[in-house]
């Protein structure tokens, strides 16, 4: 019950508080591309969102396998909900990392207060590779100005605060940009294929002048340490989530095939049908195990996790989509039209394959892993 | 490893921790990547180390030295030799925690 008092003594488990919180609007969330903006300020306010912040800063304080494991109980119940917490986490867990003390005390408590925060890395030019990036971060005496433009950052519809990931003089670096600045539009994606309710959108930036210590004191010569170091939480984040679209999946799937008959005898009695259920098992188990020692690495602090954040992401990501298109045909026509969960399912894990290290990224780091350990 | 518990008493200059942490880095190298580096041998050039071996590389050094690394720390350029490695944990006061780290890894 740590968990339980660490949120406020006669708080539910945020378990139960998500289930009754989302309760059966996730269809209408994914339909209308919505998430209403007082449920995610309420969720933020509880430090629900980025759980792992710690409690000097007003966080819960969650190591990485009770936050994976409420993580991925969201992901079951919504993958554009569980994508908001994504990427709060990240912007939480970048300003760990990449700010200074200072900075951290003044900004991450704003993220456990109800504020919300998108990290923006994806641009034009520069998806995989964000060596390309073109975003700019000019020093102006006492002042910054950012100049670029952001697509598909996930979450910027409904932020707060963006950290946008630029080029400064002297090579790479981090600011943090209040969507209020002048010089800042964000233009919401009104379209995506999955995650509909996320909050996707395209952030353009123009000129805008922010106070000097906006940048965040981890600069390098290249945006590569920087980069790899903030998203190792969010494919930790979506490794988890992917576990729980399979979860929900799975659920969806053996009940269906329990219940209908055809033939004269239940879907789950047709073994072709059947095999689609064990596959479901197999890969619900097989990423919750990689992401249970993925996180019990990352707590540890064992170098090991990096490596397995990244396989833990591959496996949970490339079994959702396997997962999610089995689920759909298992129900067939039942599940078969936009909202249903195992129809946002196969969308949302679609995406999941390409976000935070595409699938086919993944598989050249994890072949470089191969290479470099091999002697 | 006895070195460093030998010379207890010069073990805060940077000389005698240096080497100890510098032992242990090599011998942390020479075990993930099954190839021996010098201690100022470039782990980035061309052909070498990835950014995501960079990382393995902050969470080995702030576990073994008890130290954390963040903001202006956070560069390439602190671990891409071995040299550099020691002189980062020397300036986030990780030198203490040498000593022990140093015997554990000898054993």
């Amino acid at each position: 019950m740590s968990e339980a008092t660490a949120a406020g003594g006669t708080e539910p488990w945020p378990e139960e508080l998500f289930t009754d919180l989302v309760g059966d609007r996730a269809a209408e969330w994914d339909r209308t591309g919505r998430i209403p903006l007082d449920t995610l300020r309420g969720l933020g306010a509880k430090g629900l969102l980025c759980a792992q912040a710690p409690a000097a800063h007003g966080g819960l304080a969650f190591s990485s396998r009770r936050n994976g494991e409420l993580t991925a109980h969201v992901g079951a119940l919504c993958s554009s909900l569980r994508s908001v917490m994504t990427s709060q986490g990240m912007a939480a867990w970048t300003l760990r990392r990449l700010a200074g003390p200072g900075q951290q005390a003044a900004l991450v408590p704003r993220l456990t207060g109800g504020e919300l925060a998108a990290v923006a890395f994806s641009e034009a030019g520069a998806g995989s590779d964000l060596s390309a990036l073109r975003t700019r971060i000019t020093r102006d005496g006492d002042e910054v100005v950012v100049d670029g433009a952001k697509v598909w950052t996930t979450n910027a519809a409904y932020a707060d605060l963006l950290v946008v990931f630029g080029r400064t003089e002297d090579g790479a670096g981090a600011v943090v940009v209040p969507v209020s600045a002048p010089g800042v539009r964000i233009e919401r994606i009104e379209d995506p294929l999955g995650c509909r309710a996320a909050g996707h959108a395209d952030i353009r930036l123009d000129g805008v002048r922010l106070p000097a210590d906006a940048l965040l004191q981890g600069v390098d010569r290249t945006p590569a340490l920087l980069v790899t170091t903030a998203l190792a939480y969010g494919r930790m984040s979506v490794a988890w989530g992917c576990t729980g679209i399979l979860r929900g999946c799975l659920t969806a799937a053996a009940r269906h095939a329990k219940a209908r008959e055809q033939f004269g005898v239940r879907l789950a009695d047709h073994q072709l049908v059947a095999r689609h259920l064990a596959g479901l098992l197999v890969a619900e188990q097989s990423a919750r195990r990689a992401c249970e020692h993925a996180s019990d690495l990352w707590d540890e602090g064992s170098p090991d996790m990096v490596t397995a954040a990244v396989l833990a992401k591959h496996v949970a990501a490339t079994g959702a989509a396997r997962g999610a298109a089995r689920a759909v045909q298992v129900l067939a026509s039942a599940g078969s039209r936009d909202g249903h969960t195992v129809a946002r399912a196969l969308r949302d894990a679609k995406l999941m394959e390409i976000i935070e290290g595409s699938s086919e990224i993944c598989e050249l780091m994890l072949a470089q892993h191969a290479l470099a350990t091999a002697g | 490893m006895t070195k460093t518990s030998d010379q207890a008493g010069a073990a805060t200059g940077p000389g005698a921790a240096g080497a100890g942490i510098a032992d242990e880095l090599l011998g942390f190298l020479a075990a993930r990547t099954k190839t021996t580096w010098e201690h100022d041998q470039d782990l980035f050039a061309v052909g070498g180390m990835s950014s995501l071996f960079a990382m393995q590389l902050v969470v080995h050094l702030e576990k073994t030295y008890g130290i954390t690394i963040s903001g202006a720390d956070l560069m390439l350029d602190n671990f891409r030799t071995v040299d550099a490695m020691v002189r980062l944990v020397h300036k986030l006061g990780g030198d203490r925690a040498a000593a022990a780290a140093g015997t554990t890894a000898g054993e």
